[in-house]
């Protein structure tokens, strides 16, 4: 059986892999948000998801480890490792600790830090593209791309808020002050995300040739497109917590 | 350099269960033993700690079975002795004192 499904918070995917193991679905491989899952007994195994340093390998030193430890490297995937263990065998559970669950989603954050760096670039990169165009049609594309650029953007910050905020109660339970946080409890709003998502596509529609409902159904995605984006910039500015 | 004392549990109990040459899931049933099921190390936390502490010097590869199911075998080091022994005399500061202060005030 195969599932299409796209996680970026690494707590929800665990979860919902231990749900399908629940029902007999044992996860066998991914690739490109297809998950790939085979028959099981219903509960059969216990999923956890890791992070390593490197981008789809781990090290020798990790794989012996994990294999004395009657653990299976399912898949790797970017920095992500996938594994798993016969429930029979007792609980399973990676990080038991307060210093090594920090430690955890420290990386997590920086992997989450580097993956926006990166869209950034793509980002410029389509901006540079574009400023080499001369006519209005072909201009719209690149600047589609950065719209869907930057609400993937906007997509991983709102990750990076969330594991921060796992940080810091992780943090407040060993009695360490909080690192300062420049956007504090405040996370941009999904409806930002949304709304750039929109226009995004509303840019990428050509220009209207002449059906007036074509030109209309253009210009009201783009409204709706303005009214999301502006309501998720006061969303995020009000810091409401969501 | 981080901060190396005081240690954590988890690197206090995996050095004492170092003091002879151990493996992973050796180590995981000593801590386990040792503090009645109350702390069980899981998996990423030992292999994190087992990392770390090679890295610093604190403990080393004792040895490593040619088999087919590698089981490394850890050590202390001299220097691992050290910081324990350290960790050992806070530890016992802390527990002279609190001693101390309760025969006065309660």
């Amino acid at each position: 059986m195969v599932k299409f499904k796209l996680f970026i918070n690494k707590d929800e995917e665990t979860e919902y892999l231990n749900e399908m193991a629940g029902k007999g679905y044992a996860m066998k491989g991914f690739a490109m948000g297809f998950y790939t899952f085979e028959n099981c007994r219903p509960g059969e195994y216990i999923y956890q998801v890791d992070i390593t340093e490197g981008l789809f390998r781990v090290s020798g030193d990790y794989r012996d480890f994990m294999q004395e430890m009657g653990v299976e490297i399912v898949c790797l995937w970017g920095p992500w490792v996938i594994l798993r263990k016969r429930a029979e065998e007792g609980p399973f559970v990676l990080y038991t600790d307060v210093e090594s669950s920090i430690e955890h989603y420290q990386k997590i954050k920086k992997a989450l830090k580097i993956a926006v760096i990166l869209e950034i670039a793509c980002i410029l990169m389509e901006v540079i593209s574009a400023a080499g165009m001369t006519d209005r049609e072909s201009v719209m594309l690149p600047l589609a791309g950065c719209c869907l650029l930057a609400a993937i953007v906007i997509f991983i910050v709102r990750e990076i808020c969330r594991v921060n905020a796992i940080l810091a109660e992780l943090r407040a339970r060993i009695g360490q002050e909080e690192t300062n946080r420049c956007l504090g409890s405040r996370s941009p709003s999904l409806l930002l995300c949304l709304g750039i998502t929109l226009n995004g596509i509303s840019l990428a529609i050509p220009e209207p040739g002449g059906s007036a409902l074509y030109g209309f159904a253009k210009g009201a995605l783009q409204g709706i497109a303005l009214i999301l984006m502006g309501a998720g910039i006061a969303i995020t500015v009000m810091g409401r917590r969501e | 350099m981080e901060k190396q004392t005081p240690l954590t549990e988890a690197l206090f109990y995996i050095l004492l269960s170092l003091r002879k040459p151990n493996h992973g899931y050796g180590i995981i049933q000593e801590v386990e033993g040792l503090t009645d099921g109350r702390v069980v190390l899981g998996p990423g936390t030992l292999y994190g700690a087992i990392q770390t502490m090679a890295a610093r010097g604190w403990i080393r590869i004792y040895s490593e079975e040619t088999d087919s199911r590698k089981k490394k075998e850890y050590v202390i080091t001299e220097l691992g002795r050290h910081v324990f022994a350290e960790e050992k005399k806070r530890l016992e500061e802390l527990l002279h004192n609190a001693e101390k202060m309760e025969g006065d005030t309660w």
